[in-house]
């Protein structure tokens, strides 16, 4: 009987896939993924980092481990931050699925738990997140996942602050470059208007 | 024996975008030559060149020209220097999709004012430092973007840096006091389509200066804002350029020469109220909005929309959008070719129809730009769209000297501004709140350009006709003659204040078509002197 279910959801798996199009919500919850970030945390990008640690889902049945070739971990915007954001939204088909936009971990599948850490890089942006991490077979496919925050994606999310851009040096430069353009053009008003007060 | 000098709007005239196209120099015997000035170029009697010689620097007349489409450029590179870096800047400052939008109409609005306000500039200070100023000032504004942090400080930034599209106004003047009027056409409508190119340009050299930066070392939060740097100097390049090597005028500077003025000068009133009151003003209003403006909206959104629908990396994202807006070097001019060549066979009414085409075609490809899902497709009809709403500004300007002799200026002032309204107007409803997508956008867009182009069939002209409708067959009111002296009352008729009118009136006799085409297209016979 489980040998029987395993082979169906291995069909209706390999149908919903063979236009290369992988749903999300296909996918089954085989990995469990802890953070270290808690509930409401404010990380500071460029300082702080994360550890992850990725494991299998015991409790979830029809593993088929021997198909999880990859692993990937990727930092995900929580819906808060997707609000008026098209260029984030959550789509079933994971090819137009714009959730999960930077990929923290990229190894092989050795079968063990998966553990690191990852300091966040100085371009992720100020937003809320949560950490997702996707399994792939062969042909490059998500197969399974495995994520830090609920189904509804309402719990156990962080923030991060990223960095502003600016550097004092820049201001500097920029305050010295607008004062020497005012200064010309007052300069040459000035200049001018003499040489025409001379000349008459 | 000229026209009133000085009088308000004369500073816009020959802002025509269009006129003899073909016309690269002046044979006609009209036009009193001075054979004595030692001018590069011929000149006439009040040494502007009578010829335009595209490849020349030669100082003044050329000078002026080159120095003055790369200012109007240089703002354009400023002022839609954000656009193609979009994608970086909203994550870096954490906006939301009404944010950008809202930025992109301020980008557009500070010019409605600014471009209303430069023709009395140009007329107190001149055209030279009317545009250094600007260029000048707005140079500031631009380094602004180093500071800004959020949502507020950019949309104030970029409503600051809009500003500068006001230098449209100082080109267009300053080209009147350097070339003669017969050829002011071409001249005009070669710098405004060349300027026009900047918001092309930038969209392909924005990207380009963030990677560089980016490949230096600098963090992409850090790379834009010095990537700001560029379009700063450019402007106070170019604002130094203009101060140095500029000259209002071809015998000189305006401080240092005497303004002749004794004639009585038009009153600013009864211009503006002349204008105001023809519906056609207000219908080219409009309809500019919907080929100028949604030239500048496309400037605005394009560059993300194919960064975000087609996944292309940032710097190809930018090569799509530059296409758009390089295509101006040709297709505005190409509008004004067909307006004449429309205008010969079947006069005013195929100039409306030329209009009416090419903007309505214009709309059908941005329809179908946002339906379309496949990357050459969307560039296709972008390259379509771009063509028809381009050529459509250049056919716009073709009519705009036949509206009302009396407030050209004006009417041509208003109706830029008009552009520059409805951009912000489209970028307001269509890409600005997150009930639609950016691809619905276009296509409601499209539709809109398509439904706002109509009113043209609405421009009558007695002795000329409309789209549907043929001229009036009644003597008096079938003259051109009775249509542009109607633009006077009886006791400024008596002042002889109407003669000039009454000169174009018989020179616009080739707007009615056929066999009449001999003479040569859109005459302003008009200002020796601006």
């Amino acid at each position: 009987m489980k040998f029987l279910l395993l082979q169906v959801s291995l069909l209706l798996f390999l149908l919903k896939t063979t236009n290369g199009e992988v749903l999300f919500s296909s996918l089954p919850r085989s990995l469990v993924v802890v953070a270290s970030a808690m509930e409401g945390q404010v990380l500071k990008a460029g300082e702080d980092g994360i550890t992850v640690s990725v494991g299998l889902n015991q409790t979830v049945t029809n593993q088929t481990n021997e198909s999880f070739k990859k692993v990937k971990v990727k930092l995900c915007y929580a819906p808060v931050s997707q609000v008026d954001r098209k260029w984030r939204k959550t789509h079933d088909n994971l090819k137009t699925d714009r959730t999960c936009q930077y990929t923290i971990y990229d190894r092989p599948y050795d079968g063990k738990v998966e553990g690191f850490k990852w300091d966040i890089e100085k371009d992720v942006p100020t937003a809320t997140y949560f950490v997702r991490s996707y399994v792939y077979n062969d042909a490059n496919e998500e197969i399974a996942y495995g994520q830090t925050t609920n189904d509804k994606k309402s719990d156990n999310l962080f923030v991060i602050q990223g960095i502003s851009g600016r550097h004092m040096s820049i201001d500097i430069a920029s305050v010295c470059f607008s004062v020497f353009a005012l200064l010309s053009l007052v300069g040459f008003f000035v200049i001018e208007k003499r040489q025409s007060k001379v000349k008459s | 024996m000229s026209e009133i000098e000085g009088s308000p709007g004369t500073s816009m005239h020959g802002v025509t975008g269009r006129e003899p196209v073909l016309a690269f120099s002046v044979a006609s015997p009209m036009v009193h030559m001075d054979h004595t000035a030692k001018f590069d170029l011929p000149v006439d009697s009040e040494h502007k060149a009578t010829v335009f010689k595209l490849f020349s620097l030669a100082n003044p007349h050329m000078r002026t020209f080159h120095l003055s489409w790369l200012s109007f450029f240089t703002t354009f590179i400023s002022t839609f220097a954000a656009a193609p870096l979009v994608p970086i800047i909203r994550d870096n400052l954490d906006l939301t999709k009404s944010d950008i939008g809202n930025a992109g109409v301020a980008s557009v609005s500070g010019s409605i004012f600014s471009r209303l306000v430069m023709g009395a500039v140009c007329d107190l200070l001149g055209p030279r430092y009317g545009c250094a100023f600007l260029i000048m000032m707005s140079a500031p504004t631009v380094f602004c973007m180093s500071f800004v942090s959020d949502a507020s400080g950019y949309i104030a930034v970029r409503f600051m840096i809009g500003f500068s599209l006001a230098t449209f106004v100082s080109c267009q003047y300053w080209m009147s006091t350097m070339f003669n009027s017969k050829i002011i056409g071409l001249v005009n409508g070669t710098a405004a389509g060349w300027g026009n190119m900047g918001g092309g340009a930038t969209q392909l050299l924005m990207p380009v200066l963030f990677e560089i930066i980016k490949k230096a070392g600098a963090t992409p939060f850090t790379a834009w804002r010095i990537a700001f740097f560029i379009p700063g100097w450019l402007n106070v390049i170019m604002g130094i350029l203009v101060l140095t090597l500029g000259q209002d005028l071809p015998d000189g500077n305006l401080g240092a020469l005497q303004k002749k003025g004794d004639v009585a000068k038009d009153k600013f009133g009864k211009v503006l109220l002349n204008a105001v009151t023809n519906y056609r003003t207000w219908i080219f209003v409009l309809l500019y909005g919907y080929s100028m403006g949604v030239e500048l909206t496309i400037d605005n959104v394009i560059a993300e929309y194919f960064y975000d629908r087609f996944d292309l990396k940032l710097h190809l994202a930018g090569i799509v959008a530059a296409c758009f807006g390089m295509a101006n070097l040709l297709a505005r001019p190409f509008g004004g070719f067909t307006s004449d060549f429309m205008a010969k066979r079947f006069g005013m009414r195929g100039r409306l129809w030329n209009l009416w085409l090419l903007q309505t075609a214009g709309g059908a490809c941005c329809l179908c730009l946002g339906l379309v899902n496949s990357l050459p497709l969307a560039i296709a009809f972008m390259m379509l769209f771009s063509i028809g709403a381009q050529a459509a500004c250049g056919a716009t300007f073709g009519i705009i000297p036949f509206i009302s002799r009396r407030s050209l200026g004006i009417i041509s002032g208003m109706t830029g501004a008009g552009g520059n309204f409805g951009s912000g107007l489209t970028q307001l409803i269509f890409f600005a709140n997150a009930s639609f997508s950016t691809e619905k956008g276009l296509s409601y867009m499209g539709i809109m350009i398509m439904l706002c182009t109509l009113p043209v069939t609405l421009v009558h002209f007695p002795q000329w006709g409309s789209m549907f409708l043929p001229a009036s067959t009644d003597i008096v009111k079938g003259s051109e003659e009775s249509y542009y002296v109607a633009e006077w009352t009886e006791e400024e008729k008596q002042k002889g204040m109407h003669q000039a009118s009454l000169r174009f009136a018989e020179n616009s006799r080739s707007e009615r078509g056929g066999k009449v085409a001999s003479a040569p297209t859109p005459p302003t016979n008009t200002p020796n002197h601006v």
